[in-house]
Order: structure tokens, then C-alpha cells, then sequence
């Protein structure tokens, strides 16, 4: 085709134009914050050459400017686009720091809602890469209104489409509730921050000093607030992990998540899980452990690693075909339950259930964790969270009890009354209303008290416990569990009870939402 | 003395000491009781014994080897009329070889007031003065706290060294350098000893640097015959635990040997030894050398004995049991070739030989003219916490002491062990070194001489890399579009999908 | 939309002690030495588990960790961490590595599961490299942990009488 007609002279000069302004001066000043380009970002996410941009050549809104000056840009400082990333149909945008360090004015905004409510209708997940100084102050309350309309937008999808916040710079104000809002949020270390205040407003209303890092970078988001699910050391590692993310979630809540071929290296059979729990009841072992024996090779994705460790979540796959993973951690404080892990539970449970994944639960639990602390802000009302998420959810639950199944902690974790469809035990399992320290204490206190060797009494009426209560056959003689298992079939007998609730659907009355104790 | 034949030995021992044993009680047909312990109930050394004492039920923190009342009661039970006590748990308990002397039990290794003199370092210390071997100067006795302890050393000068005086293998053992460190030390050493040996009591003496660590092995019978069989070299030893040993010793001639084999000897007769024991003595660089300690049982590191000798030393003890006189006078034992044993332990060198249980997956062990394997696991087994962390004892002989190293760096690479980290990575290192090679070693070699404790070739950390390359290109760069099957979404039962949008 | 095309071509596995081995996508089942390349197979059986056959041998290998992209490899039972590096990932390290300067704090962490016996040194003592700071009992050994730095002890959080278990955090030395 020729392109010197007068046609194309006007197009031409814009393609040169465009050309100009993502120069590569501009790239390596990202470049030398250790940062990538948002179209570097955009081509690592998606297949070779698959991504369609839309609205390049939009300009900035052309408002009579008082304060400050707006850039005149291409694209305002946002690429927005759909593409394929591995094979699927994928929304996106990536805000692009080095133009007017990518912060939100109102054609930024309406160029963000148009790609997010395009997913919305094709049912496609959407991916928010995120790089942003906030809202324009130059443009005012317009930029405000714009991040109304993309949380309306984002609330609007929720549990209809997957959508993933990525902070690969700064999110900062009223900008940190559209990462807050999506399903899940990754994060980048040393790179990306989050605070709705930033460190000069500390500074100025509290007068303590903190750094941005420390008051709201990946690190800090992963381990104490829970705000970020995944943190990775660089972006490349960051993207690639989320186009991994991605293939254990289904485009949207009525279609199933893909199938990805398994290797079959894990038996149907296996032995080794034999050996996985400590003869002695008060040694911990680490129950990934456990799940990677039972799980396709190398399926499963934790999330929230580091947040709540004691409560492990995070997808996998049986056979192919995606489950969200619930389970105790022994190794951390011997696998308690507290509010983080409660919530963070909860919330997992809440997207699986949304998304049509079942639930199996890996069960070692010997209670809620006591103290002060955790009555005085809120263990029942968070606990009420998790207990609230797994009877509300209509997805196959399954639960195997591995060892300790303690009081009201082996009801929140997806007790049969409490709608688990299938529960199995290991014969190491201790299903019982207290632990046998606690029980021995209680029901025998006069006769330790009077006796002459308490300790020695104390470790009879133990084992004693251990021997006639604590064990899963009772249970499972009065039906309270489905069927005590060899361990080595776990696999085999999760895969023939999924295959059997394939097609569960449970008809729920009735009403406008029901009311989570939030 | 009328003296009935044994006909069927308790091994009060496991792992590859039990099996061991097993192999020349069978060879003399002599039958075999073995004890099954709730943690290793599915251990090789059951498999080749002739009777089991199942004692799984037990599920007391003591093991069924430190009990001696059990012990006693189960030899009575399966009707064994001797207890071999191997090496370790009460192999050096003298009440429990008195016990088995009150039950009308043999008791394969020496008298009980042998294992009682040569047990407690103070008595052995004055008895070897009493002979006027060369010993290290050090306390008379026992020392009551770190002051007393401070006195001697300000006397024979620093450095010194507390000992247990009911120690061994290296617990309870603490050098000290400086008068500051007195205190601290001396506290370590006793809680160690009280904890190890339930005897707090711990003596000083002063500290030979980097001796090589020499040691005799005995044997005597009830007929007042003591012979030695040549020495060993322990040298290589980390903390007091020994890794490698060789026999015979590159340090001495054979002059040094016969004047410290009599020594050994002498101090021997001296408690009318018999059955099998080993004389230990620190040799410094002017070939001085010193008493150390006497171990009146067998040692782990007795096959290289036996490969340069020709003896089977367990039935030598067996034999001595039995009342019957040595056949070998000392102008008999020759000294054939060199051999070398490497203690493959599950421990993991590169975190300072931290020990490191775990299931064995896969084990294969190599077999060569030149190399014995004493073993107690196979592939499937497990190294338990609660016992050492032994796997196996590769032993190599060779014409020389160069050919028996020329072995055993074939023989390590041949070795095939999975599951657990081992200490084969350090043997590898250890028959590549220089001064392994010249025999200039002394017992400080690892800690002194070694920046690290593992060799590998320069190829093996790029095979490393390339399979974690290969592993993080499976796990993030293949093109998973070949696996990913999204038509899956699409293909749902028509009455869910009903039953899905009509919920809406 | 320009087109800076992001593929990865190369890849680079740092190891634990700073070196630094490079492969380029795709990946070449053959390791060069010389002039010559030699093929590297990964094999499984029955008899051996998990091993690498190259040059006529064959090696063991496990995979004992693996998390994000760090890799922990057990080859020839010589344990090796790496992390797998872009081009652009090890640019970056190098930015924040100048950056965020020096680490300050020495983590001591138990080596092993086990009791701690006795914690010697208290919060704010000063301790020299080779100083022993906690004994760790382990297989029925009493194990010294030894201080690998100068330093002051910024916090300890082992507690005597108490069981650890590997890599749990014992004490904190301030450099």
C-alpha cells in the first residue's frame, strides 16, 4: 500500500509523532528506577504481537488550566488494550508513569472504564497495571469523579469477571481502592508502594517519620496488612507469575477454569504420604508438604503467602483441572486459627465460590488462638468470617482431616453439618470437643488434684483420652465424617468425590445478599 | 572352669553393629535374638536375625538399649545365653555386664571391673601413671568448679582440656584457650557430661595441639593373653567425632610401633583385660606420644582392622567369651596392605555437619573386590532422629596407602545415596587434598585446614544451574497455550449451565 | 504503537555466592566445555529417582525448594540455591543494590530442629565472630551457635527450654 497519498499524510505524521513520545530516553529513565515501561509491561504480559491497543491518540482533556500545566500527550498517560495471554481473551491497562507520572485525569479515567466495562461484556478477566502519582490536581474534582466511575465499574464485575490489581510504582490517596476492590492484588518489592496517606502527611499531622517503603511498600502489604496477595522481587518475575495466576481462573462465573494437561507423576496412589506426620502429636511438620504429595506435580500457587501463615490458601489442580486449597499450617503457631488467618480465608473462599472452584480443606487445627489481643479486636466477629464463607458457599467442599480437629475450630473448617460435602480422615486424626491436655484438666480436676503423682496420672488419663475419644473412628461410626482413609489414596478418593459433585448445584433462597458479619 | 558354648546371643544394639554381628554369629551358627524398637520397626537388622523380641509397644523416650532390666528380662525370655552389647548404649556400662554376669548371662567384652577402671578417666589416669606410660599433665582427680579448674590450668599452662570423666565420643569435651573462657566453658562441659552420661564430674588436663589421633587395638583372653593388632589412625575427626580412619598409621615406623603397641598392651594386663579394646593416644609432631583413654568394647572403625589382619574380630570376642585361649601370639599379626573406612553419615556438611534424618530413597553401595560396605539401611529405610546418624561404613583396602585412596575416590563416586543430605561430599574433598594425600594431618585438619567442607567439580554447580534454568523456563516461559485448554470453559452439562443462569 | 518487543532471550541462574551462569532461550540440552558440547539429560527410574546423565555419569538430583524464582537444587548431594535472572530482573538488582545499600542485621536462625538448652549472651552484649551465643540441643548433641559477625545483640528470641525448629529465628546481631 502506498502511503504517500494526501490520505495518509495526516496518519503517517501521527504514527511519528507517537513514535516520538515513548522514546527510548523515556524508557530508560523507568529503566533507571528499575522500572519497566508500560508497554514494556503490556508486550511481557501478552502473546506475540496479540495485543490491540485502543484510544492511543486520545489527548488530555481540554479544560482552561489556572494551576499548573498539562502535558499535551498521546494516550494520557494510560495504554488501554485487549490481547491474548496464553491463548485467552484478556483486558488490560497499564498506566504509563513517565507521562505526567501517570497520574488519573478524566480522559485517563474514561479510557480505564471503556476497557473495563468491554470485559465486563465479553466476560473477560481484566489486569490493572498500575503506576500512578493519583489523581491530576490540575484537573481537579473531574479526576475524582473519574475514580468514582472505575470503582463503580470494578464493584459492578466483581464475582462476574476476574480482575487483578498489579503495583509496579506508586498507588497512592483515593487511587488505592481500585487495587483494594479487585480480587486479587500483586505487588513488586522495593518498587511499589500503597498508603492512602504518604509518608509527608505522617510527617505533618503525627510528626513521625517513615519511609515509603515502610509505611506501605510490598513487604509490608504482604506480611501485616494483607493488602497484597503476591509480592515478587522484579517485574519480570511479577508478570510471568501472574500469567501463571491466571490459568487457574476461569474467564468469568459461568464458564470453568481451563485444563492444563497433568504430567502424572503424582500416583493415584502414594505412599509417601504415609510418612508426613510426626508420630508425636506436638511436632509440626509443614502441611505444603502434604499438599504438593496430593496435588498435580507442582500445581499448587499459594496465595498470601506471608500474611496469616498459619491458615495456607492458594489454587492447585487435581487431574487438571483447578480447586482453591484451604489448610492449617502445623508449622506455624501450630496452626491456630486467629483474625488474619480467618479473614484471609474467608476472602479466598468467598472467590472460589464465586468463581465455581471447589474447596478442599487440608484440616490440623487444635482451636482459636487465645488472648486478650485476639478477643479484644474482634476474633468472633472474624471468625464468624470464615464460618460465614464456607457454609455460604455452594462449590464442592471437601475436607480431610489430617490430625488435630478441636472444638468450634472443626466446625468453621467445613464440618459436614456445616454443608461439607465429602469429609475424610487420616487415621492420625483427633476429632474431639478440646485437646487432650484441656479435656483431661476439666474432667478429672479433683482426681489430679488429690492424686499423689498428678503428672503421672495426668499422662495416663491423656493417653487414655487420645485412645477412646480422640480418634476418628468415632466420628466415624456415628456418621459425622464420611470414611477414615489411607492416606496414600487421598488423591484417588478427592478426584472420585469431585467427579461425583460435578454437576452440584444447591438452590439458594431467594434475597438481595445475605449480611457477612464484615 | 567348665564352659558352656554359646548357642544364642541377645544383641542389645541396632543399625549396622546388630547386623554386623548377625553376619559371624551365623558364619559360627550360632543363633541371634534382635530387638524390634517402636522406631525403626521395619529395620534391616531384623531381617537376618533368627529370633525377634518384638518390644514395639514401648513407647517409653528411653530406648529399650539403655534399659537394663529389660534387656536382662529379654534374654531370659528368648532363652539367649549371651548379650553383645556392640558398641554405644551400654557397651561401657559396667552394672549392666555385672547384671548379665547375676543372670548366668555372658557378657560378650570384658569384666565388669575393667569397663569400670578404664569407664572412669581419674581411675585410668592413676592406673596408666601407676605403669608409667606417658600421659598429659593435668588434675589428680576429679575437679569440683571452674576455680579449682582455673588453678590447675594457671599450673600446666593454657590451652587445657575439661573431659567428662564418664565421657566419650567427644560430649562433654571443651578446649580452653584463655583464663576468660574458664567459666563458661567449664559450665558447658559439666551440664553436657550430667546430661550425656548422668555424671556431672568432668577433670582437666592439658591440651595437645594438633596431635594425630593414634589408637591400638587389643585383644585379650581370660587366660591373661593380650596381643595388639596394629594401630589406627582417627585423626580426621570433627568436634570429637570421628570421620575417617585408616589402619595402619603413615605416622609410624615400626619401631614407634612396637614400643606404643607394648604400652597398649601393658596397660591392658594392667586390668586383666580380655575380649576386644582399643588403647587411644595423641601423637604430637615430635612423636611424643600420650595416653589417652582405653575403650573397652568394640569400635566402629574395627573393619580396618580386620581387613589388615585378616581377623573377624567379633568372632575373636565371641570366642574369648567363651572361655577359649587366643590362637594368635603377638609375633603372628601381620600387618597386610592399608585400609580405609569413611563414616557416610545423614548429615549435612554444608550447614557444619548438622545432622539430617530422613528416609532413605534410593541407595546403592558399590561392589568391588576392593571395598566392604557395613551397613544397617537399605532403600526405604529411615535415619531416626532419636538414634546417630549413621548410613553406612565404606571400607577400601588397598596394596598401599596410595592405592587405598586411589580406591576409595572410585569407590565414593560409585556410591549412590537419596533422601538425605550425607557427609560423601566431604569424603570427595577429603582424597583430593594435599595434605590428606601426604599424611600430615593432625586432628585440627578440619577445622584448621579447610576453608570448605565438600568438593565438587567445576561442573557440577553449571549442572545445577542449568537444570534451575530449565526448571523456571517449565514453570513460567513455556508456552502454556499448548496445555491450556480453554474450550474446557465452554464445555459445561447443559443442566448446570440451567441451573447456574436461572439463579441470576 | 512502537514495537519494543520484550522477549526474553537469554537467562541467567545467579547462584547463592555471586556467580553467574547464562543460557540463552531456548534452552540447549548440552553444556559446553572447550569446543565441545556435551548432552545433559534429566532421567528418572525406579532404581535411581530424579538423576542427570552427562558425560557417562550419572548425578542425583532433588529439587528441595523452589519459590518465585529461586531454586534449590540438590545435585550430587551438594545442595546449590539460584536464582533464575532476565536480563532486565539482574539490571535491576544492580539499580536497587546501589540503592538500598548494605544490610545492617545478621539473622541467626537454627540450623536444625531441636531444644534450645541455654541462650548465653542477653540483649544489648556485645559479641566477637566464633563466640558462641545459644547451644541448641539436636540428636542428643548439644550444639554451640556460634556469632558469625561483630556485633551487638539486638534481640534474642530463643528461650531456653524450648524447642525450635530449623530456620527458626534465635537471635539478631546488630552490625
Amino acid at each position: 500500500m502506498d502511503l504517500s497519498g494526501k490520505f495518509y499524510k495526516a496518519f503517517t505524521d501521527r504514527q511519528a509523532a507517537i513514535e516520538k513520545q515513548y522514546n527510548p530516553k523515556q524508557a530508560e529513565k523507568q529503566h533507571s528506577k528499575g522500572k519497566l515501561t508500560a508497554h514494556e509491561r503490556i508486550n511481557l504480559l501478552f502473546d506475540n504481537n496479540s495485543f490491540e491497543e485502543i484510544d492511543a491518540f486520545v489527548t488530555p482533556a481540554d479544560q482552561p488550566v489556572e494551576f499548573g500545566k498539562v502535558e499535551r500527550s498521546y494516550g494520557d498517560g494510560v495504554i488501554v488494550g485487549h490481547g491474548k495471554v496464553n491463548g485467552r481473551l484478556v483486558f488490560a491497562y497499564a498506566q504509563d508513569f513517565t507521562i505526567m507520572g501517570g497520574s488519573l485525569g478524566i480522559v485517563h479515567a474514561k479510557k480505564i472504564a471503556k476497557i473495563q466495562e468491554m470485559a465486563l461484556k465479553m466476560g473477560s478477566p481484566i489486569i490493572a497495571l498500575i503506576d500512578s502519582g493519583g489523581a491530576r490536581i490540575q484537573e481537579g474534582v473531574a479526576s475524582l469523579s473519574g475514580y468514582a466511575a472505575i470503582f463503580q465499574n470494578i464493584i459492578h464485575s466483581s464475582g462476574i469477571i476476574p480482575q487483578i490489581s498489579v503495583i509496579m510504582g506508586p498507588a497512592a490517596g483515593g487511587a488505592v481502592y481500585s487495587p483494594a476492590l479487585t480480587d486479587f492484588v500483586f505487588m513488586v518489592n522495593h518498587t511499589s508502594y500503597m498508603f492512602v496517606t504518604g509518608p509527608n502527611v505522617v510527617k505533618e499531622v503525627l510528626n513521625e517519620d517513615v519511609s515509603s517503603e515502610a509505611l506501605g511498600g510490598a513487604e509490608v502489604h504482604a506480611r501485616k496488612s494483607g493488602v497484597a496477595q503476591m509480592i515478587y522481587d522484579d517485574e519480570e518475575n511479577t508478570i510471568l507469575a501472574l500469567k501463571k495466576f491466571l490459568s487457574y481462573l476461569p474467564s468469568n462465573n459461568v464458564e470453568n477454569p481451563p485444563i492444563v494437561a497433568d504430567d502424572g507423576s503424582i500416583g493415584e496412589i502414594n505412599e509417601k504420604l504415609r510418612d508426613l506426620i510426626p508420630e508425636d502429636p506436638n511436632k509440626a511438620y509443614d502441611v505444603k508438604d502434604v499438599i504438593a504429595q496430593i496435588v498435580d506435580r507442582n500445581s499448587f500457587f499459594e496465595t498470601s503467602a506471608l500474611f496469616g501463615a498459619n491458615l495456607v490458601t492458594g489454587f492447585s489442580r487435581l487431574k487438571g483441572k483447578t480447586i482453591g486449597v484451604v489448610a492449617n499450617q502445623p508449622k506455624v503457631l501450630a496452626g491456630v486459627l486467629d483474625i488474619d488467618s480467618s479473614v484471609k480465608g474467608a476472602r479466598f473462599i468467598r472467590f472460589c465460590d464465586a468463581f465455581n472452584i471447589p474447596i478442599i480443606t487440608f484440616e490440623d487445627v487444635p482451636g482459636f488462638l487465645p488472648g486478650v489481643d485476639q478477643e479484644h479486636a474482634g476474633i468472633i466477629r472474624n471468625g464468624a468470617k470464615l464460618l460465614f464463607a464456607y457454609s455460604e458457599a455452594t462449590v464442592p467442599k471437601i475436607t480431610i482431616i489430617l490430625r488435630k480437629a478441636y472444638g468450634g475450630a472443626f466446625i468453621v473448617m467445613n464440618s459436614k453439618n456445616l454443608g461439607g460435602d465429602f469429609s475424610f480422615a487420616w487415621p492420625s486424626a483427633e476429632i474431639a470437643v478440646m485437646g487432650p491436655d484441656g479435656a483431661v484438666a476439666i474432667l478429672y480436676r479433683k482426681e489430679l488434684a488429690e492424686s499423689k503423682d498428678p503428672v503421672e496420672l495426668k499422662k495416663e488419663l491423656v493417653k487414655k483420652y487420645r485412645d477412646k475419644i480422640a480418634n476418628p473412628f468415632i466420628a466415624d461410626e456415628s456418621g459425622y465424617i464420611d470414611e477414615v482413609i489411607d492416606p496414600a489414596v487421598t488423591r484417588k478418593k478427592i478426584i472420585s468425590a469431585l467427579n461425583a459433585l460435578n454437576n452440584k448445584w444447591v438452590k439458594v433462597p431467594a434475597r438481595k445478599h445475605g449480611n457477612m458479619p464484615l | 572352669m567348665a564352659v558352656t558354648k554359646i548357642k544364642r546371643i541377645l544383641i542389645a544394639n541396632r543399625g549396622e553393629i546388630a547386623v554386623r554381628i548377625i553376619k559371624t554369629a551365623q558364619l559360627m551358627k550360632i543363633e541371634t535374638v534382635a530387638v524390634k524398637t517402636a522406631v525403626e520397626p521395619n529395620a534391616m537388622y531384623l531381617s537376618s536375625a533368627d529370633v525377634i523380641y518384638d518390644d514395639s509397644e514401648d513407647s517409653s523416650e528411653i530406648p529399650v538399649f539403655l534399659n537394663i532390666e529389660k534387656l536382662i528380662i529379654i534374654a531370659l525370655e528368648t532363652s539367649a545365653d549371651a548379650i553383645h552389647p556392640g558398641y554405644g548404649f551400654l557397651a561401657e556400662n559396667a552394672y549392666f555386664a555385672q547384671k548379665c554376669l547375676d543372670n548366668k548371662l555372658i557378657f560378650i567384652g570384658p569384666s565388669p571391673d575393667a569397663i569400670y577402671k578404664m569407664g572412669n578417666k581419674t581411675i585410668a589416669r592413676k592406673i596408666a601413671l601407676a605403669g608409667g606410660i606417658p600421659m598429659a599433665m593435668g588434675s589428680e582427680g576429679n575437679i569440683a568448679n571452674e576455680e579449682e579448674a582455673a588453678l590447675i590450668a594457671d599450673k600446666i599452662g593454657y590451652p587445657v582440656i575439661i573431659k567428662a570423666a564418664s565421657g566419650g565420643g567427644g560430649r562433654g569435651m571443651r578446649i580452653v584457650r584463655k583464663a576468660e573462657e574458664m567459666e563458661k566453658m567449664f559450665i558447658i562441659a559439666s551440664k553436657e557430661a550430667e546430661k550425656a552420661f548422668n555424671d556431672p564430674s568432668v577433670f582437666v588436663e592439658k591440651y595437645i595441639e594438633n596431635p594425630k589421633h593414634i589408637e591400638f587395638q587389643i585383644l585379650g583372653d581370660t587366660k591373661g593373653n593380650v596381643i595388639h593388632l596394629g594401630e589406627r589412625e582417627c585423626s580426621i575427626q570433627r568436634k570429637h567425632q570421628k570421620l575417617l580412619e585408616e589402619a595402619p598409621s603413615c605416622a609410624l615406623d615400626e619401631k614407634l610401633r612396637k614400643t606404643m603397641g607394648d604400652m597398649a598392651v601393658q596397660i591392658a594386663k594392667a586390668v586383666d583385660y580380655y575380649s576386644a579394646g582399643t588403647v587411644e593416644f595423641l601423637l604430637d609432631s615430635d612423636k611424643n606420644f600420650y595416653f589417652m583413654e582405653m575403650n573397652t568394647r568394640i569400635q566402629v572403625e574395627h573393619p580396618i582392622t580386620e581387613i589388615i589382619t585378616g581377623l573377624d574380630l567379633i568372632e575373636q570376642q565371641i570366642r574369648i567369651a567363651n572361655g577359649e585361649e587366643l590362637k594368635y601370639k603377638q609375633k603372628d599379626i601381620k600387618l597386610n596392605g592399608w585400609a580405609i573406612e569413611c563414616r557416610i553419615n545423614a548429615e549435612d556438611v554444608q550447614a557444619g555437619f548438622a545432622p539430617d534424618p530422613g528416609k532413605i530413597e534410593s541407595l546403592n553401595m558399590p561392589v568391588d573386590t576392593y571395598v566392604r560396605i557395613d551397613t544397617g539401611v537399605q532403600s526405604g529405610s529411615s535415619i531416626v532422629a532419636s538414634y546417630d546418624s549413621m548410613i553406612a561404613k565404606l571400607i577400601v583396602r588397598g596394596k598401599d596407602r596410595k592405592d587405598a585412596i586411589k580406591n576409595c575416590k572410585m569407590a565414593l563416586d560409585k556410591v549412590w545415596i537419596k533422601g538425605t543430605k550425607t557427609t560423601l561430599p566431604f569424603f570427595r574433598l577429603l582424597v583430593r587434598h594435599p595434605k590428606f594425600q601426604d599424611g600430615t594431618f593432625t586432628t585440627s585438619f578440619i577445622e584448621k585446614d579447610l576453608e570448605k567442607y565438600y568438593f565438587n567439580s567445576e561442573y557440577e554447580e553449571m549442572l545445577a544451574a542449568w537444570l534451575a534454568t530449565k526448571l523456571f523456563i517449565e514453570e513460567n516461559l513455556n508456552d502454556d497455550s499448548i496445555n491450556v485448554n480453554f474450550e474446557h470453559g465452554k464445555d459445561m452439562s447443559p443442566w448446570l449451565l440451567n441451573k447456574r443462569i436461572n439463579q441470576f | 504503537m512502537p514495537n519494543d518487543k520484550l522477549q526474553i532471550k537469554k537467562l541467567y541462574a545467579l547462584s547463592s555466592e555471586n556467580r553467574k551462569f547464562s543460557f540463552s532461550l531456548p534452552l540447549k540440552h548440552t553444556i559446553r566445555i572447550g569446543k565441545r558440547d556435551y548432552e545433559v539429560k534429566l532421567k528418572a527410574d525406579e532404581k535411581y529417582g530424579t538423576y542427570i546423565l552427562w558425560k557417562n555419569r550419572k548425578y542425583p538430583v532433588e529439587i528441595i525448594r523452589s519459590s518465585q524464582n529461586k531454586y534449590e537444587i540438590l545435585f550430587n548431594d551438594i545442595s546449590y540455591t539460584f536464582t533464575v535472572e532476565t536480563p532486565f530482573s539482574l539490571k535491576r538488582m544492580k539499580v536497587l543494590n546501589s540503592k538500598l545499600g548494605k544490610i545492617e542485621k545478621e539473622i541467626i536462625k537454627a540450623p536444625m530442629p531441636g531444644k534450645i538448652i541455654d541462650v548465653l549472651v542477653r540483649e544489648g552484649s556485645s559479641v566477637l565472630r566464633g563466640e558462641p551465643l545459644v547451644i541448641l540441643e539436636a540428636m542428643k548433641m548439644q550444639n554451640e551457635i556460634l556469632s558469625p559477625v561483630n556485633g551487638i545483640i539486638e534481640k534474642v528470641s530463643a528461650k531456653p527450654n524450648t524447642n525450635v525448629m530449623k530456620d527458626d529465628l534465635l537471635i539478631e546481631i546488630k552490625l
